[in-house]
């Protein structure tokens, strides 16, 4: 009998769906090699430079992993409000001899401003996300997506400028007056998925024992529910019917993962709501995600993969307690939980104290020493405060670039290109041809 | 005379085989299974819509009777490996367990039937997970052997939900069209339930109810003598309900305008039809038309679902698209008449 | 509190003025339009049809209830996405004008409507577009909504993230906890300095979620010009947008002396020399 994931290669195979007027684009990679072609687009491939997994996609199709030289692509809210979430994935990096780049010259990708109150349109959205696809292009390191709604708007940036000709040539003309040229990337890789590929070598490094832990894990929206059929599913998980990540590092590492009746649900962030519709938000949170979890999956965390969903479910929690909730159900990325369970310090690097909800119950359950390092971290603070030099995960960049991308732009005369990187390409395609 | 070749031994298949024997003219009744039937046996259906009288009864007949007559030359376990036009008819192949043989046929009926969504592939109801979500299929065969308990731990339901168009009217799974049969089916089989098992709560989750033509007492007598509940909504996903026993079925009820969610002991899945894979390749072999949802498609499908376009090849039952058995019957004794009159010319 | 949240549930009936006409669909808080509201209502209905997105996000509906199966909002609000998706079907000026007004900023753009559609509509998605109209033509209810953002706006624009970690202030986040609005005290140092204690020089900063350079922030803000998100702002926030505006100018005077100044640096020493980060 053929299972759920064999199904779906299928269904792909034998009928691919029609939408509306004319028959929509169903893998948007054949038709970026067609454009390529055309000399519309350069398309950022993954090499054997970067190590790729491959794994399989919502219709059994093939999705490659890259996992080194790799360009990491910030969160806004990770790194403003959840630092140990970076923090914790580039340490893990470092564990197991992955090399990146972590730089400056990145914008956000400004989705959350699209999705909370509207003020862009499709034609910036698309222009940020290939301005920043080209500048990961002309570092020769490929993009890594670290917010799920990043991942979520970067892949309808990617049909869209792949399906729509004239928002192609609009955000052409745009990148060229940046300096820049339309890169898309053969694949948008969420950091999740680098987790679930790297398993068995985050496995091997596991130090604290979490047979004991049950967690309940909560699926982003925007990981799954966005360009739905480009998410990755593994039969080994779930039977291929639940995405595998975060899910599949959990079971992976030894956890028990517990399912609960809203796994389902969103988490209630909303995008404006986490800020002016506030009782809307926890109140979702509570009451839809954090009760079951606790009540019915008896969970000891809860585990996700996207910034607005630790952001909402964490901080949610304390003021559940004026309406009798006394839930108090630590929140984790996957990553954060990886960190922990291989040994990284619970303060210096997986910054534990930026969670609203206490993680110190969680840390004993898993053998973790917190209260040593707490007072590590407090004499760490201390040399700090007094003009002490922090350490660092990988060699501090230069001061110029707080200004320029010194490595390529078109602001100063460059350093010589190192060697082995691609030559970056120049469209032949002119605006109002092709 | 040369036989005319029948592929496919469901009901379509088992009438034109009877009716061409009725005719006189002999038949080659080509089963890729080890068994006649087709999808009602192998999937145990105990009542058939509308009357709710025993598979046995209604099909017990024609079976006994295409395999009493000797002019029906019945393979089962065979397949059909190539097909080529002669001056009238066409040269077949058959395959039975590994050895060949080549026949000379005056005509074809393809009567290959369906296959049912294999429900797994509706990622979110947990289908082939949750023990406690099956299919109707399957639910057939407990309703055959009178024995209604929760696959899980062997209790008694107190409340199952059906959850109709699954697998079918959409376009996640790749499949638009409607199974014409799901709402007749589900209905019943809840009205079984209620009739044998009055303790049972039965909840019928739709968007549409269509049951066609007569058959709509099914409906009424649903609601009016056995208290059938029905939830004009369909359902999103299935989870594990607060008590970690049950289901949750969360929906929209689209009548009262608001989300619904309610835990359920069973949910049974009316899963659709879908071409299967011996129309796809009989298709092939024939070189027949296939329509853009994969099934047969007839030369004029406004006039009859049974000339194909292709000379001497004759269409009968689910092949063409969703219909009741009692249209596939009929179909089989319409294809048997025109392959009669094909071959006899 | 917020128009949103205002929405109670929906009752039966309306009551109309004579002179409306009545609408296609009525929605719960249906007022009457001012004869400029009128025009503007007719203009952003052929708008919307209009739009490129409108045909390919809208195609039909059985109305069967899956999207509003997985809505948070339509647990909270007087709100579903099936109601949305009927509006953009049917939807006259006035119908719309109303969905316009509050409605369309109940949805939490999770995307779970347009995963579970059965007919391959994009509900969340021309639910942005509603927003988008609402927003380019200046409503009240858009000026209203982006209120409290102004801030956000004035970060993303200007350092190029959209959040800061300074933001987390007691006085707006007072629901969040003690522990998340008021590390600094939990640990007895300054913000600034539990931001250095982040292993990542990129991070060590509390005026921006990373340390964004200027060139790649001056992109950003000239991928907003270009784009015509500038002049979107303007019909909600002229004020703001003007100051936005003023401020990237400086940056970009700035930029440009700092260029100068690092080339003849540069042509100096002919490499880069690394400096440890202040």
């Amino acid at each position: 009998m053929l299972d759920a994931t064999d199904l779906r290669t299928l269904v792909a195979e034998q009928r691919a769906p029609t939408q509306g007027p004319g028959k929509k684009v169903v893998d948007v990679r054949e038709e970026m090699e067609r454009l390529e072609a055309k000399g519309e687009i350069i398309v950022h491939r993954i090499r054997p430079e970067n190590r790729p997994v491959e794994v399989t996609n919502l219709l059994g199709r093939p999705k490659r992993i890259p996992t080194d030289r790799l360009w990491h692509h910030k969160s806004c809210g990770q790194c403003g409000n959840i630092p140990g979430y970076p923090s914790s994935l580039l340490w893990v990096m470092n564990e197991t001899g992955r090399s990146y780049l972590n730089e400056p010259h990145q914008t956000s990708c400004t989705a959350w401003n699209y999705h909370g109150t509207a003020t862009s349109n499709p034609v910036a959205l698309a222009a940020v996300a290939a301005r920043n696809f080209h500048r990961a292009y002309e570092t020769d390191h490929f993009p890594l997506i670290h917010c799920g709604t990043s991942f979520g708007d970067y892949k309808e940036m990617r049909k869209l400028l792949v399906e729509n000709e004239d928002v192609r040539h609009k955000v052409r003309e745009i990148l060229r007056k940046l300096g820049r040229e339309l890169v898309l990337p053969e694949e948008i890789v969420h950091y999740s998925e680098w987790v679930h590929v790297m398993a068995p070598e985050i496995v091997a490094r596991r130090v604290h024992d979490v047979s004991g832990i049950v967690a309940a894990v909560h699926e982003p929206c925007h990981y799954y529910k966005m360009v739905p059929e480009d998410a990755v599913y593994d039969r080994r998980f779930f039977g291929g019917q639940r995405p595998a990540p975060p899910s599949s590092i959990v079971m992976a590492l030894g956890a028990r993962v517990a399912d609960y009746s809203t796994w389902y649900d969103c988490c209630g962030f909303g995008f404006r709501h986490i800020l002016a519709e506030r009782e809307f938000s926890r109140s979702f949170a509570n009451l839809r995600k954090i009760r079951p979890m606790v009540e019915e999956a008896h969970a000891d965390v809860a585990i996700t993969s996207d910034t607005g969903c630790v952001t909402t479910l964490d901080k949610s929690q304390w003021i559940g307690r004026a309406h009798g909730f006394s839930y108090a159900l630590p929140i984790l990325s996957d990553i954060e939980f990886v960190a922990l369970a291989l040994g990284a310090h619970p303060y210096k690097i997986v910054q534990v104290h930026w969670h609203a909800t206490s993680v110190e119950g969680l840390m004993t359950k898993m053998g973790i020493d917190w209260p040593t390092a707490k007072v590590e971290f407090q004499e760490y603070l201390r040399t700090l405060k007094e003009g002490g030099s922090p350490d660092y995960l990988y060699p501090p960049r230069h001061e110029i670039e707080r200004y320029f991308a010194i490595n390529k732009g078109p602001v100063l005369p460059e350093e010589p290109p190192r060697p082995g990187s691609p030559a970056v390409k120049t469209l032949t395609v002119k605006e109002g041809s092709g | 005379m040369k036989p005319v070749l029948v592929l496919g031994a469901g009901p379509a298949g088992l009438s034109a085989a009877a009716e061409l024997a009725a005719l006189g003219a002999p038949s080659l009744l080509v089963e890729r299974e080890s068994y006649l039937g087709g999808n009602p046996k192998r999937w145990r259906y105990a009542m058939l819509v509308p009357d709710l009288k025993p598979t046995e009864e209604v099909l017990g007949g024609l079976l006994r009777k295409v395999a009493e007559d000797p002019r029906i030359d019945k393979r089962p376990s065979t397949v059909l490996t190539h097909a080529e036009p002669a001056a009238k008819g066409f040269r077949v192949t058959l395959r039975t367990n590994g050895s060949d043989e080549t026949r000379d046929v005056s005509a074809v009926v393809v009567a290959t039937g369906f296959e049912h969504f294999d429900s797994r592939r509706k990622f979110e109801y947990g289908y082939g997970r949750y023990p406690d979500v099956i299919d109707f299929k399957e639910f057939e065969g407990m309703i055959t052997d009178d024995r209604i308990v929760r696959p899980s731990d062997g209790k008694a339901p107190h409340r199952i939900a059906w959850l109709l168009c699954v697998g079918s009217r959409d376009i996640q799974v790749g499949n638009t069209w409607c199974c014409r049969v799901g709402c007749s089916v589900s209905i019943k089989q809840a009205v079984e339930v209620r009739q044998r098992h009055p303790e049972i709560e039965a909840y019928v989750y739709y968007m549409d109810i269509r049951t066609y033509g007569l058959w709509e007492h099914l409906y009424w007598d649903a609601m009016q003598q056995y208290g059938v509940k029905f939830i004009r909504g369909r359902i999103g996903h299935i989870t594990l309900a607060e008590d970690g026993v049950r289901l949750l079925a969360a929906g929209e009820d689209t009548l009262l305008n608001r989300p619904t969610e309610i835990p359920f002991d069973m949910i049974v899945l009316a899963s659709g039809m879908e071409p299967g894979a011996g129309t796809t390749e009989a298709a092939r072999l024939f070189g027949l038309t296939v329509g853009p949802e994969g099934f047969l498609a007839p030369a004029s499908s406004d006039l009859n679902p049974i000339d194909s376009g292709v000379d001497g090849v004759f269409f009968a039952g689910a092949a063409t698209g969703p219909k009741a058995i009692v249209d596939s019957v009929t179909e089989g004794m319409g294809a048997a008449l025109r392959a009669f009159q094909y071959a006899r010319d | 509190m917020s128009a949103v949240a205002r929405l109670s549930r929906r009752t039966l009936g309306h009551t109309e003025a004579q002179e409306v006409e009545t609408p296609a669909l009525s929605l719960h808080g249906h007022r009457d339009r001012t004869p400029e509201e009128r025009e503007l209502s007719e203009t952003m209905l052929s708008e919307f049809h209009g739009d490129p997105r409108y045909e390919r996000f809208v195609l039909g509906c059985l109305n069967c209830g899956e999207c509003t199966s997985g809505c948070p909002a339509a647990r909270f609000y007087d709100f579903s996405p099936r109601e949305m998706l009927q509006v953009a079907i049917h939807a006259d000026a006035a119908t719309l004008w109303d969905a316009m007004q509050e409605k369309i900023w109940a949805c939490c753009q999770c995307y779970s409507c347009t995963m579970q559609c059965r007919f391959g509509n994009d509900i969340g998605g021309i639910i942005s577009v509603m927003r988008e109209l609402s927003v380019r033509h200046g409503l009240e209810s858009a000026r209203r909504t982006l209120a409290p953002f102004g801030r956000t706006f004035k970060l993303l624009s200007t350092v190029g993230t959209q959040l800061s970690p300074d933001m987390i202030q007691p006085e707006f986040f007072r629901d969040w906890g003690p522990t998340a609005t008021r590390i600094d005290a939990t640990w007895g140092v300054p913000l600034e300095v539990l931001r250095k204690a982040i292993p990542i020089d990129v991070l060590q900063t509390t005026r921006a979620a990373w340390e964004v350079s200027v060139q790649t922030s001056l992109e950003l803000f000239r991928i907003y010009e270009e784009t015509g998100v500038l002049d979107m702002l303007r019909g909600v926030d002229p004020d703001l947008t003007e100051m936005l505006i003023e401020l990237v100018d400086e940056r970009r005077e700035e930029f440009e002396e700092l260029k100068e100044q690092f080339r003849a640096e540069l042509a100096a020493s002919s490499a880069v020399r690394p400096v440890s980060p202040g």
